[in-house]
């Protein structure tokens, strides 16, 4: 297993690709939204400012790098905030903001690893193939986190979902 | 492997629908990264860059001090050069002088110019002498 030397543009290319997932993934840790964007912001300025060599996949040792950061950011003393509608991490598509703020709270009450592969999956866009080799764990391993991961979300957002469906088809 | 199959298969027709509705909801986008930060390449490359900066700045104004101290020991050279003409015996002919000297006294004014000549003119009565050589040729 060889190793990446990430160059400014690929750790530039990998925040704008994946720097708002990750956010959301280190709300998990450190609940509030602006404290997860500045955990993520130092681990992104740590790679443009070290020689860093990444494993194969970067995009997993940076939600690694993003996980121990906002775990010490917790240690440090970081309070658990209340979720403030205004410092959401989340915005919705029809600005369904009492929404957003319950997926904020399901995602932060998931188990860390499934959390990790719905992240992974719906915002960062990787496959479970990709997650799977990311995260170094069998395909099937992977698939089971993210289905668990999606049934206690979807229970937990069913009031939401049903409004916005019953809203469009009141709108049809 | 049979359920594995029907696992995907769940997936793919009931957990799809929920997934485009996760899609809906958008992360915040965490505030750019600020372009100042200068990664380790670009900044070796500058070091680098002002380094050779540095030298040839140095070798220039150390080239440009020598150039001075040369030319001012060119000036002095030239003072000194002065300065020797300045008390070399070579006297200007005065003019007036000569000129009273010529309506009163002629015959002192033919010795004194022959006097003066011996100073000003070159000496071609010299063994060594370049009109001589000249002369000779």
């Amino acid at each position: 297993m060889g190793g990446k030397t990430l160059s400014a543009e690929d750790v530039r290319r990998l925040y704008d690709q994946h720097g708002p997932a990750l956010v959301a993934y280190a709300c998990g840790f450190v609940t509030d939204a602006a404290a997860a964007e500045d955990v993520v912001h130092g681990v992104f300025l740590r790679l443009l400012s070290a020689e860093i060599t990444t494993p194969d996949v970067p995009v997993a040792y940076v939600y690694r790098s993003v996980r121990n950061a906002a775990l010490n950011a917790r240690r440090s003393g970081l309070k658990l905030a209340e979720l403030d509608p205004q410092s959401s991490v989340f915005r919705h598509r029809d600005r369904n903001q009492e929404a957003a703020l319950a997926l904020e709270k399901a995602l932060a009450e998931l188990p860390e690893e499934q959390r990790e592969a719905v992240v992974m999956r719906v915002w960062s866009g990787l496959t479970l193939e990709e997650i799977a080799a990311a995260v170094g764990v069998p395909l099937n391993t992977i698939a089971s986190r993210y289905r668990y991961a999606l049934e206690k979300l979807r229970e937990k957002l069913r009031r939401y979902e049903r409004n916005e469906n019953g809203a469009m088809e009141n709108g049809k | 492997m049979n359920e594995m199959k029907m696992g995907q298969w769940k997936m793919e027709n009931n957990d799809k629908k929920f997934e485009e509705y996760l899609g809906e909801f958008r992360p915040r986008k965490p505030r750019p990264l600020p372009e100042p930060i200068v990664h380790r390449q670009v900044w070796r490359q500058r070091l680098a860059t002002s380094a050779a900066i540095a030298i040839s700045l140095g070798a220039s104004l150390w080239f440009i001090l020598r150039k001075d101290k040369l030319s001012s020991g060119e000036i002095v050279a030239k003072n000194s050069t002065s300065v020797l003409e300045e008390t070399s015996p070579a006297c200007p002919l005065a003019l007036l002088p000569l000129t009273q000297l010529a309506l009163q006294d002629p015959d002192q004014l033919d010795a004194q110019l022959t006097a003066a000549s011996l100073r000003v003119l070159p000496d071609f009565r010299g063994s060594n002498s370049t009109l001589r050589v000249l002369a000779k040729e």
